[in-house]
C-alpha cells in the first residue's frame, strides 16, 4: 500500500462546486419523504409504542413490573441511562474537542453527531426519571425553597448528574443551533415553500452571510466548543461518580471517571458509525461522508476501545493486588460467576473485535466495520448492565444475595428507547440539514481559511517571508 | 518557496543551511552542572543513603518522563498522522535519547531497594497477611526482571524509531515514514502497559498496602507534561536565539501552549478523579495514602501542588495570546518542569520522611546533576543530527502549517 505523506488526504472528494453542496445537502429536505422512509419510520414507531406501552403498565402499576428486586436496586434503568448519556459524547467530541483540535475531517459528521447528542440525551432522560419511582415529583430535584421545607442532598452525585446532565443538555442545545444558523440561512434562500421560508426566516435569525456575522459566529462558536469541551468529560465523569464514589466492590475504584468518558467515546462513535453508513448512502453523501473520514472514526473506536481494555485490565490486576478479598471475589465472579455470559460478552465485544481494527482493510470495509459497530453498542450495553448488576447481585452479605432476571417491561422500555432515539433521528433527518453546508463548505480544497499574522512585531517578520506568502 | 517545489528540492535547500552550532559555553555549563551534580550526589550516598535513595528514585523518574515521554510524544506523531510538529519532531527525538542513561541509574537504585521498599522485608512481610499475599508480584526477582524487561523494550523501540528517522535524513524514502507508523502503532499500546506498570512498580509500592487503579495514568499524565515542557523550552529557545533552521510560526507555538495547556487540565482531572473518589469512599486501606500526606507539613505540600501544578499553569496559559508568546511558554515551560519533580517529591518522599516534608542541599542536588545530563546529551544530539528531519515527507506540509 502507498501513500504520499507529503500530499493532504482531500476532506470532501470530487471536487463539487459549492452550489452543489447545496443541492446535494438540501435535497432531503426539498424532497417529499418515499417509501423506504415510511417503512423506517413505522418501525421505529413500533418500537416506541412498545416502550410506551411498557411505561403506562409501570405508572399504572408501579415498577414493581421490572425485575428489579433487593438487593438488585438497580438495573435495566440506570444501564439505560448510562447507556444513553454514553452514545452522546460522541457528538460533543465530534463537534467540540475535535473542533478545538482543529481536526477538519469532523465537519462532514459533526451536525449529524451534534444532533445524536441530543436525542441520544433525551432518551437518557428518561430513565433517571422513572427510575425514581414518582416522575411526578421530579421538581424537587432542583433545589428551590418550596413550602414543604425540602432539600435536596447537595453531597450525593445522583444530584450532580441533574445538573450536569441538564447543563450539558442545554449548551449542546445552544451549540448544534448555533451552528445551524448559517445553513437554516442559506435554506431560507433557496426554498420555494411559503411556510418553509417563514420557518427558516424566523430561526436563521436575520443572517445574511455578511463578513460581521461570520466573525461573531466564529467567535461564539470557538468559545461554545470550550464550554463544552469540559462539560462533556464532566457529565460522564459525574456519572461515573454515582458509582465510584460507593464503598462497594466493583463500583468504587479510582480510574472509573476517565474509563467511563473512554467508553462513552467509544459508544458513541460506534453508533455514529452505524448510522452515517447508513445515511452516506442513502442521500449520496459518499463523496462528503468518504471513506477516509469513516476511517478516522474507526481508528478512533480502536483507541477508545483499547482503554476501554485497559481499565479492564487495570482492575482486575488492582483487584488481585489490593489483597482485598471483598474486591478479588467480585472479579472472580464477575468472569466465572452466574453472569460469567455478559462479562465475557462485553470483554470480546469490546475489547477483541475491535482490535480488527488493526487491519486497514476492515477499517475500510463498509460491511465489517458495520459489524464490529453494532458489537461495540452491544458490548457496551452489556458493560454497565456487568458493573451494575454483578456487583449488587452478590454484595457484602451472602445470605442477601439474589439474582437479577428483566421482565418484558424492562425489556419493553429498551426498546422503546431505541425506538425514541430512531424516532427522533429520522424527523431530524427529513427536516434540518445533517450536514453542515457551511462547515462543509470550508473545508473544499481551495476553500482552506488561513489567517494572516498580525500582531506582534516578530510575525510580520515571519509573514513577510517565503512561507508566509502562499496565504497572504 | 514556490509550493509546487518537490519535497527533495526543499529538504536540499534546508540541508544546504550551516550546521547548527550551539555556543561552546552552554556545553560547558552542562558539563560543569552534571560534573558537580554527579560529585555531590556521590556525596550525599555517602552523608545519608536512604534519603538519597528516595531522591534518586525522583531522578529516576523525572528521567523517565522526559526520555519515555518524549518517545511517546514522537510515536503519536506518527500514529496521529500530524503535520504540524515534523519541524520540531526532532527535539522530542533528541530527548529520548536520555533513556539510555535509564539503566545507571536503575541500577544504583537496585542495589538499595531495602531502604526504599518495605515489601523487601521479608521478616516484616511474613507478618503481614496483605503484603504476604502480594509477594508473587512484589519480590525482588520479580521486580528486576520486570524493570529489565521494560527498559530493554523501551530501549528497543527508541533505536528502532529513531534509526528509522535519521535515515529518511539521507534517503527521503516515504516508506520510512509509513515503517515508523506501524512500530509506533505498536509502540503505544506497549508504553501503555509498561509506564504503568513501572510506576506501580517504582512509586505505589513504596506503600505496599496501598491502591489505586488510576495510578498508571496519573504517572502518564505528569510524563506527558513533563516531556512536552521539556520540548517546547528547547524549541522555543532555539528559535528565539535563531538557531531553528527554518521559520516557526506562531502557530506552531500555539499548538505546543495548547497541548500543555490541555495536558495541565488532563492531570488536574486525574489527580482529582483520584483524589475526590478515595476522600468520599472513605475506605481506610486507601485513604492512609492521603493522610500521609496531610500529616504535619505535608500538608503545606499537598495545598502547594494544586497550586503549583494546576493553578497557576493554568490561568497562565489560559488565554489564546498567552499561549503562543515565547516569552510565557518559556518560563511555563521551565515552571511545568519544576511542577512534575514537584509531583514526584509528593508522591515520593513522604515515604521517607513521614512526619513532615523535608527539604535541603540533598533534594537540590540531583536535579542539578539532571539538567546537567540533559544540556550535554541534547547538545551531543545536536552537533551529530539534523535538528530538522530533513527527508520527512510531511516536512514541508509543516513548515506551512496554519491553524
Amino acid at each position: 500500500m502507498s501513500f504520499d505523506y507529503s500530499k493532504e488526504i482531500p476532506i470532501i472528494e470530487g471536487g463539487p462546486k459549492l452550489a452543489d453542496i447545496d443541492d446535494v445537502i438540501a435535497r432531503p429536505l426539498d424532497t417529499r419523504p418515499d417509501r423506504k422512509f415510511y417503512i423506517a419510520l413505522s418501525i421505529t414507531l413500533t418500537m416506541l409504542a412498545i416502550g410506551a406501552v411498557s411505561l403506562g403498565l409501570t405508572f399504572y402499576y408501579g415498577i414493581g413490573m421490572w425485575g428489579n428486586n433487593q438487593p438488585n436496586g438497580w438495573a435495566f434503568d440506570i444501564t439505560n441511562f448510562v447507556f444513553w448519556i454514553g452514545i452522546g459524547h460522541a457528538g460533543t467530541l465530534i463537534s467540540a474537542i475535535l473542533f478545538l483540535l482543529r481536526q477538519k475531517w469532523r465537519n462532514g459528521i459533526s451536525r449529524f453527531a451534534e444532533g445524536m447528542t441530543i436525542f441520544a440525551v433525551m432518551t437518557a432522560g428518561i430513565f433517571p426519571l422513572i427510575h425514581v419511582g414518582r416522575p411526578w415529583l421530579a421538581a424537587y430535584l432542583f433545589p428551590y425553597p418550596n413550602e414543604h421545607g425540602i432539600w435536596i442532598n447537595f453531597i450525593s452525585p445522583l444530584i450532580w448528574d441533574v445538573f450536569a446532565v441538564s447543563t450539558y443538555f442545554t449548551v449542546s442545545l445552544i451549540f448544534w443551533y448555533v451552528g445551524l444558523i448559517p445553513d437554516l440561512a442559506t435554506l431560507r434562500d433557496r426554498t420555494a415553500g411559503k411556510i418553509k421560508k417563514i420557518l427558516y426566516s424566523i430561526f436563521s435569525l436575520g443572517w445574511r452571510h455578511s463578513n460581521r456575522h461570520w466573525h461573531h459566529y466564529e467567535m461564539v462558536y470557538l468559545v461554545l466548543a470550550g464550554f463544552a469541551t469540559p462539560l462533556v468529560l464532566s457529565v460522564h465523569t459525574i456519572v461515573s461518580f454515582d458509582f465510584a464514589v460507593s464503598v462497594l466492590p466493583g463500583w468504587h475504584t479510582t480510574i472509573f471517571p476517565p474509563y467511563f468518558v473512554a467508553g462513552a467515546v467509544f459508544s458513541g462513535f460506534a453508533m455514529v458509525q452505524n448510522v452515517l453508513i447508513f445515511v452516506r448512502k442513502i442521500f449520496n453523501f459518499e463523496h462528503i461522508i468518504t471513506i477516509n473520514t469513516l476511517e478516522r472514526m474507526n481508528k478512533v473506536i480502536i483507541l477508545t476501545g483499547s482503554m476501554v481494555g485497559y481499565a479492564y485490565a487495570m482492575e482486575f490486576f488492582t483487584a488481585w493486588y489490593s489483597g482485598n478479598p471483598a474486591e478479588q471475589f467480585v472479579f472472580i465472579n464477575r468472569a466465572f460467576g452466574p453472569y460469567a455470559w455478559a462479562y465475557w460478552t462485553m470483554v470480546s465485544c469490546n475489547v477483541i473485535f475491535p482490535q480488527l481494527f488493526w487491519f486497514r482493510k476492515i477499517r475500510r470495509t463498509i460491511p465489517y466495520m458495520l459489524i464490529i459497530g453494532i458489537l461495540v453498542n452491544v458490548g457496551m450495553w452489556f458493560e454497565r448492565f456487568v458493573i451494575i448488576v454483578t456487583s449488587l447481585s452478590r454484595d457484602y452479605l451472602p445470605s442477601s444475595w439474589r439474582m437479577f432476571y428483566p421482565t418484558l417491561t424492562d425489556l419493553g422500555i429498551l426498546t422503546g428507547s431505541f425506538g425514541l432515539f430512531f424516532t427522533l433521528l429520522l424527523l431530524f433527518i427529513k427536516t434540518l440539514p445533517v450536514v453542515s453546508i457551511s462547515e462543509v463548505k470550508s473545508v473544499l480544497e481551495g476553500a482552506q481559511p488561513s489567517h494572516l499574522h498580525n500582531g506582534s512585531e516578530e510575525v510580520i517578520s515571519h509573514s513577510s517571508n517565503d512561507s508566509g506568502v502562499n496565504h497572504a | 518557496m514556490n509550493p509546487n517545489d518537490s519535497t527533495e528540492n526543499f529538504a536540499k535547500n534546508i540541508s544546504m543551511q550551516e550546521p547548527i552550532k550551539l555556543p561552546g559555553s552552554i556545553n560547558i555549563t552542562g558539563w560543569i552542572l552534571l560534573i558537580i551534580g554527579v560529585l555531590a550526589i556521590a556525596i550525599s550516598f555517602f552523608v545519608d543513603r536512604e534519603r538519597s535513595s528516595f531522591n534518586l528514585l525522583i531522578m529516576l523518574m523525572f528521567l523517565l518522563s522526559i526520555g519515555l515521554g518524549s518517545l511517546f510524544l514522537v510515536a503519536l506523531e506518527y500514529v496521529a498522522g500530524a503535520v504540524w510538529s515534523t519541524p520540531v519532531r526532532r527535539v522530542s527525538e533528541f530527548l529520548s535519547s536520555s533513556l539510555i542513561f535509564l539503566p545507571v541509574v536503575a541500577i544504583i537504585l537496585i542495589f538499595n531497594m531495602h531502604d526504599l521498599y518495605h515489601w523487601t522485608h521479608s521478616e516484616y512481610v511474613q507478618s503481614d497477611k496483605i503484603l504476604s499475599q502480594k509477594t508473587p508480584y512484589l519480590n525482588y526477582v520479580f521486580f528486576i526482571i520486570r524493570v529489565a524487561f521494560f527498559i530493554g523494550i523501551w530501549l528497543l523501540f527508541y533505536f528502532l524509531i529513531i534509526k528509522n528517522s535519521r535515515k529518511q535524513d539521507k534517503t527521503g524514502e516515504q516508506v520510512l515514514t509509513k515503517r515508523n507508523t506501524n512500530l509506533s502503532a505498536a509502540f503505544i499500546p506497549i508504553f501503555a502497559l509498561t509506564i504503568t506498570f513501572a510506576s506501580v512498580d517504582w512509586m505505589m509500592s513504596l506503600e505496599p498496602h496501598w491502591y489505586s487503579t488510576i495510578f498508571g495514568v496519573y504517572y502518564f499524565s505528569g510524563t506527558v507534561l513533563a516531556a512536552l515542557a521539556s520540548a517546547t523550552l528547547i524549541i522555543v529557545l532555539l528559535r528565539q536565539k535563531g538557531y531553528f533552521p527554518v521559520k516557526l510560526l506562531q502557530d506552531h507555538l500555539y499548538s505546543l501552549g495548547a497541548l500543555m495547556f490541555a495536558f495541565i487540565n488532563f492531570w488536574a482531572y486525574i489527580a482529582f478523579s483520584q483524589y475526590m473518589l478515595i476522600w468520599y469512599a472513605n475506605i481506610p486501606e486507601e485513604t492512609s495514602w492521603m493522610l500521609q500526606r496531610w500529616t504535619g507539613s505535608w500538608k503545606f505540600v499537598s495545598i502547594g501542588l494544586i497550586i503549583v501544578h494546576f493553578i497557576v499553569p493554568y490561568f497562565a496559559l489560559l488565554s489564546q495570546p498567552a499561549k503562543m508568546n515565547p516569552k510565557r511558554l518559556i518560563i511555563m515551560s521551565i515552571w511545568i518542569l519544576f511542577a512534575h519533580i514537584y509531583d514526584l517529591y509528593w508522591i515520593i518522599m513522604p515515604t521517607y520522611s513521614r512526619d513532615g516534608a523535608v527539604f535541603g542541599w540533598m533534594e537540590l542536588v540531583f536535579p542539578v546533576a539532571l539538567v546537567g545530563l540533559i544540556i550535554v546529551l541534547f547538545s551531543y544530539k545536536l552537533r551529530n543530527n539534523n535538528l530538522v528531519p530533513i527527508g520527512d515527507p510531511k516536512l514541508e506540509r509543516g513548515i506551512n502549517f496554519r491553524l
